[in-house]
């Protein structure tokens, strides 16, 4: 069984097509990346995956359920990190992950502190999120999402806004994730973040998948020498603004 | 349109987080919230109410007061459900996160009237306390009278949220308050009965939440009539349950598009 399995998958707001009748497969224990300039379906995608819009027409399996019709069941085994951080601004960091606990009817035996080390946050566990760097916060958002101990997570451009170090920070807690068996599914328009953590990958315009496979393969196939070069080559030069 | 029934375990966790928030916060930034309805009484009934002969054989000051629990009941609802649900919802992106996890919009909706009609059995039973520390109260039935502030706040909260999911912008919430609560707050009976108005205000009133749970509060705190209370309640009641479906509605129209 695939973990995530989209088939003729369409979305459509009104009269603007957001996601185009898409077909693809994410893999268990995979790292997937759909990959593609602003407003190509990505965050819309994602967003049917875990639950924030409804799916439109077509199927979308998610874990082996069906995304439509058992939401809340496929919530309850997903991690999910939002692009913005939507943390809850009025509680210690500590108590965020408390509550996310909450949520899922999660314990939060033990985890709450093991999450904290992992996020390299244990001394802050008393402030507010505000008082964190976007870093940190990036990290408490994947430490959140991880309270469940998801299948699969689901992050939505996760480094994005973040500073090289801080970006390694984050890769480094992906591979993590990734070598202890958990499905990865994340957008990016970081072609060297695709390569670095992407097993496969999915370059999304217009709200079609106009290219997938592995970056040696796309690399190949489209006999360029880095990653940009596939992309520019398929998305255009066009500024999408 | 069928909406799915909410699950009292995922609102329960909705309502938690807001008591999570709020015992922290009342202590400072909550507590001026709480004199509000005294210095209403203060000045209308302990000030004006010296120049006023009694309403119906009733002081002024204990006329007043048992109707004040009901509107204290009515502010506490309509400011969390319009400006902190708002702020929830739209600034924050609290709930997208709430959304994400097992919880589905009508868990959510169920879990933020319950924490509404919480903060306003907070408030309207501790202004019930200040009134029955000012000897206002004259029936023993005025210990039940929080159960029936809350039964009204879930109507005021249904109302709150339609509004706040419907309308959605921050800019349009002083016509919810200039148009309806404040006027609810004037003609509901609380300072003075209807009865030597014209006509149509009674229809309008009666329209209104806060003057059915005006009926019932100066009821029970004065001496109570036992069908107007059932019939008040039923109002209440069957307002709530024809309005649930509105924000749940709209809400994840807005929220899970």
């Amino acid at each position: 069984m695939n973990a995530v399995e989209g088939r003729r998958l369409h979305k459509a707001y009104g009269d603007l097509v957001a996601v185009d009748h898409i077909d693809f497969d994410v893999r268990q224990q995979e790292c997937f990346g759909f990959l593609g300039p602003n407003g190509a379906g990505k965050t819309t995608t994602m967003k049917m995956i875990y639950g924030l819009a409804a799916v439109g027409d077509g199927d979308l399996r998610v874990l082996g359920l069906d995304a439509r019709t058992q939401r809340r069941e496929v919530k309850a085994r997903l991690g999910v990190v939002p692009q913005e951080a939507n943390l809850d601004w009025d509680l210690t960091v500590r108590e965020n992950l408390v509550q996310q606990a909450l949520y899922y009817g999660a314990s939060t035996d033990g985890r709450v502190d093991e999450l904290l080390a992992l996020a390299q946050l244990s001394q802050r566990g008393e402030s507010k999120p505000r008082e964190l760097s976007g870093g940190m916060q990036r990290r408490m958002l994947i430490a959140r999402a991880l309270i469940n101990e998801p299948e699969l997570m689901v992050l939505d451009e996760p480094t994005t806004g973040l500073d090289p170090q801080a970006r390694l920070a984050v890769w480094d807690l992906l591979d993590g994730l990734k070598s202890e068996g958990v499905t990865l599914i994340l957008t990016t328009h970081y072609m060297e973040e695709a390569e670095r953590i992407c097993d496969r990958l999915a370059i999304m315009d217009h709200g079609k998948i106009v290219a997938s496979g592995t970056p040696a393969e796309l690399l190949e196939r489209h006999e360029q020498p880095t990653l940009e070069g596939v992309f520019i080559e398929i998305t255009g030069r066009g500024l999408r603004e | 349109m069928r909406i799915p029934a909410p699950s009292p375990r995922m609102a329960y966790r909705v309502w938690r987080r807001d008591l999570r928030v709020f015992s922290k916060l009342w202590k400072g930034a909550l507590l001026p919230t709480f004199l509000d309805p005294v210095l209403y009484l203060l000045a209308m009934g302990f000030g004006l109410g010296t120049y006023l002969a009694s309403i119906n054989g009733i002081p002024y000051k204990d006329f007043i007061a048992s109707g004040l629990v009901a509107s204290a009941a009515m502010w506490a609802t309509a400011f969390e459900t319009t400006f902190n649900v708002y702020f929830r919802m739209n600034e924050y992106k609290l709930y997208d996160n709430v959304l994400s996890t097992p919880v589905e919009v009508e868990d959510l909706v169920a879990g933020e009237v319950a924490w509404a009609c919480t903060r306003a059995l907070i408030y309207g039973t501790v202004f019930l306390l200040i009134v029955g520390l000012f000897g206002l109260i004259h029936s023993p039935w005025a210990v039940i009278t929080p159960l029936f502030v809350v039964i009204g706040s879930a109507c005021f909260a249904a109302i709150g949220l339609s509004f706040t999911t419907i309308v959605g912008k921050v800019d349009y919430f002083t016509y919810f308050y200039t148009l309806f609560v404040t006027p609810m707050f004037l003609f509901s009976g609380i300072f003075y009965p209807l009865d030597r108005l014209p006509q149509w205000t009674h229809v309008i009133a009666w329209f209104t939440p806060l003057y059915h749970l005006v009926l019932i509060t100066r009821g029970l705190i004065l001496g109570p009539d036992a069908l107007s209370v059932l019939g008040n309640t039923l109002w209440l009641v069957a307002v709530t349950a024809a309005l649930f479906s509105v924000p749940v509605i709209y809400m994840r129209r807005r929220l899970v598009p």
